[in-house]
């Protein structure tokens, strides 16, 4: 049957905020070189350089990461990175924006240079932030604010395949459904049955975003006296359709894996070991569409 | 006090609309009474002389928890530049709880003649409204004013609540409200016990209210501490009805009234004290104390 009857169609296909995919995930850290090395171990490559100020654009593959030290004091935030946003591509950004906004989203307020691009943002867990992109089928944002390190390749091929599979946000104690509920009113996510997990960390609710390509995974803290009640973007996961074979290759680049009695790679999923006081990664196997 | 009523009274609170004076006094006085917590009022924070912050300071140091913050006033049902003003209030305020670390904002039903009927509309600005207080952490209470325009009862509220669905988002029952409007106690019935976020308390000495500016005067200058009323049967009935449904959450004594702001500040939080030992010990019947420490985890 090609024509689903309105009963039958799934949620998911329901796409208000017309989400097709992550443009970028961004980094901020006072010590952008140490996070560099840490990133071009997993395969990410610095391609250019803010016109302005102190961020790296790296990639790999079809996946970009924005490493953001402008004004980052040391001791103001720690020196632990933190994921301080995640660039959602959209259909149509200001109409994504403005949606959100309408719902009870927050604006980014905009803080831009003369001739940078206004990139439409809400607030996220914690200190984060949601910015909708829309250009990034005819030319790449990139382009404006960016300029090319000379003689590096932009094109970089990614590790076994590697590519965006989700985000994993540590939410506090009994705010799972409350966070559900926001990404579900404002971006279209649907969360998943408690049987449909995916990779080595299963725990947590698991939405899955309107366009089918990713995933936000929630974790509470564990026990009630735990004192982590910090919301935030934790760590992002790549997909793999060779897990083993992705950890390998990690590995001779120098990744080191989490091998434990309690967690370990295998063939669903692989995590990094913490660098630079928490920064991790997390392989999941899925095949990219 | 002993500190076995400290326990038994450890989910009531004043307000510190109650009280005359500085923050500082306020927050020692309800400390000093052996209170454990405070429902702060907007105007305590803002109008502090040193400035907002300065006000959330004393807070965090006061030792007292925070019950919630109050209050927003007509935000759901209206449209245009009023909607969008409002929302910019809101978020003031919403950035204020979030300073106090209050985990609940009030929010009264609109009294304004520019709000429009439509339910429906009310509904959406109410989860738009919780939307926005959601990734603080911040649980919104909406709490029917016997005098709003067009919800005016818990009643109202829940409907409301229930339509808007969002999963911080409950009523705040307000007893003076409810005998004001006759309102029975087991309306409460058809009510999730663990949607409703507030009950604020307080009585008030006389039976009959003839006219809706007869309640407000009521409202605003001649409430009392519950167990000092006319009302007690019907403050014992509301009480005893909500712990059996399942209410774990906080009472609050929210008294206005013009005499306490002109008497001594311990005096007053010694009249709210003995009101929470009357509910705890004699309405509710506690012996043990409660359970202290940070809550158990709902399953």
């Amino acid at each position: 049957m090609t024509a689903p009857i309105a009963r039958e169609t799934p949620a998911t296909l329901v796409n208000p905020a017309g989400i097709e995919g992550i443009e970028f995930v961004e980094y901020r850290t006072p010590r952008p070189q140490a996070l560099g090395q840490v990133l071009e171990a997993v395969g990410f490559r610095p391609i250019a350089r803010h016109r302005s100020r102190e961020v790296l654009l790296y990639r790999q593959g079809g996946m970009n990461v924005i490493v953001n030290a402008h004004g980052v004091a040391a001791a103001a935030e720690g020196d632990v990175p933190q994921i301080a946003a995640l660039a959602l591509r959209v259909r149509d950004a200001a109409a994504a924006w403005k949606r959100a906004v309408d719902l009870g989203g927050w604006p980014v307020p905009v803080q831009v240079q003369p001739m940078e691009l206004h990139i439409p943002g809400i607030q996220g867990p914690g200190a984060s932030r949601l910015y909708f992109v829309d250009r990034w089928r005819e030319f790449s944002i990139y382009d404006v604010d960016f300029v090319p390190i000379p003689t590096v390749d932009p094109v970089v091929p990614a590790v076994q395949a590697l590519h965006w599979f989700g985000v994993v946000q540590y939410v506090g104690l009994d705010r799972s459904a409350d966070w559900s509920a926001f990404y579900s009113a404002l971006l279209g996510f649907a969360e998943l049955p408690a049987e449909q997990r995916f990779g080595i960390l299963p725990s947590g609710r698991v939405l899955a975003s309107p366009c089918g390509t990713f995933y936000f995974q929630l974790v509470e803290p564990q026990t009630i006296d735990a004192d982590d009640a910090h919301e935030r973007l934790h760590r992002v996961a790549f997909g793999s359709a060779d897990v083993p074979a992705a950890t390998a290759a990690l590995r001779e680049r120098g990744v080191d894996f989490v091998e434990s009695d309690a967690l370990r790679s295998d063939t669903s999923g692989a995590l990094t070991r913490p660098q630079l006081g928490g920064v991790m990664f997390e392989l999941v196997h899925h095949r990219q569409e | 006090m002993s500190a076995h009523q400290a326990d038994t009274i450890a989910d009531f609170g004043m307000d510190t609309i109650t009280l005359a004076g500085p923050l500082a006094a306020k927050l020692r006085a309800i400390r000093g009474a052996g209170f454990g917590q405070v429902m702060l009022t907007a105007r305590d924070i803002v109008g502090h002389a040193d400035g907002w912050e300065a006000a959330v300071d004393e807070v965090r140091g006061s030792g007292l928890r925070v019950t919630g913050f109050q209050v927003l006033r007509d935000f759901e049902g209206l449209s245009g530049h009023l909607h969008d003003y409002k929302v910019d209030v809101a978020r003031s305020m919403i950035d204020l709880c979030a300073a106090l670390r209050s985990p609940l904002l009030l929010v009264c039903s609109s009294t304004s003649p520019h709000a429009g009927d439509d339910e429906a509309a009310m509904a959406r600005d109410l989860r738009k409204l919780a939307m926005m207080a959601l990734p603080r952490g911040i649980r919104i209470a909406y709490e029917g004013l016997s005098w709003g325009r067009r919800i005016n009862d818990c009643v109202g509220a829940w409907r409301i609540v229930c339509k808007a669905d969002a999963p911080n988002l409950g009523i705040g029952i307000d007893s003076f409200h409810s005998f004001a409007t006759r309102t029975p106690t087991e309306v409460l019935q058809d009510v999730d016990p663990q949607k409703i976020y507030l009950v604020q308390l307080s009585d008030f000495m006389w039976q009959e209210i003839r006219s809706v500016e007869e309640r407000i005067d009521t409202a605003r200058h001649f409430r009392v501490f519950p167990g000092e009323g006319v009302h007690s049967d019907e403050l014992c009935r509301l009480v005893a009805g909500l712990d059996r449904m399942g209410y774990r959450g906080d009472y609050s004594f929210e008294v206005f009234n013009d005499d306490f702001t002109q008497m001594p500040l311990p005096l007053v939080a010694e009249r709210a004290r003995r009101s929470a030992a009357w509910l705890a010990e004699d309405v509710l019947r506690r012996a043990a104390p409660l359970p202290g420490g940070p809550r158990l985890r709902a399953a």
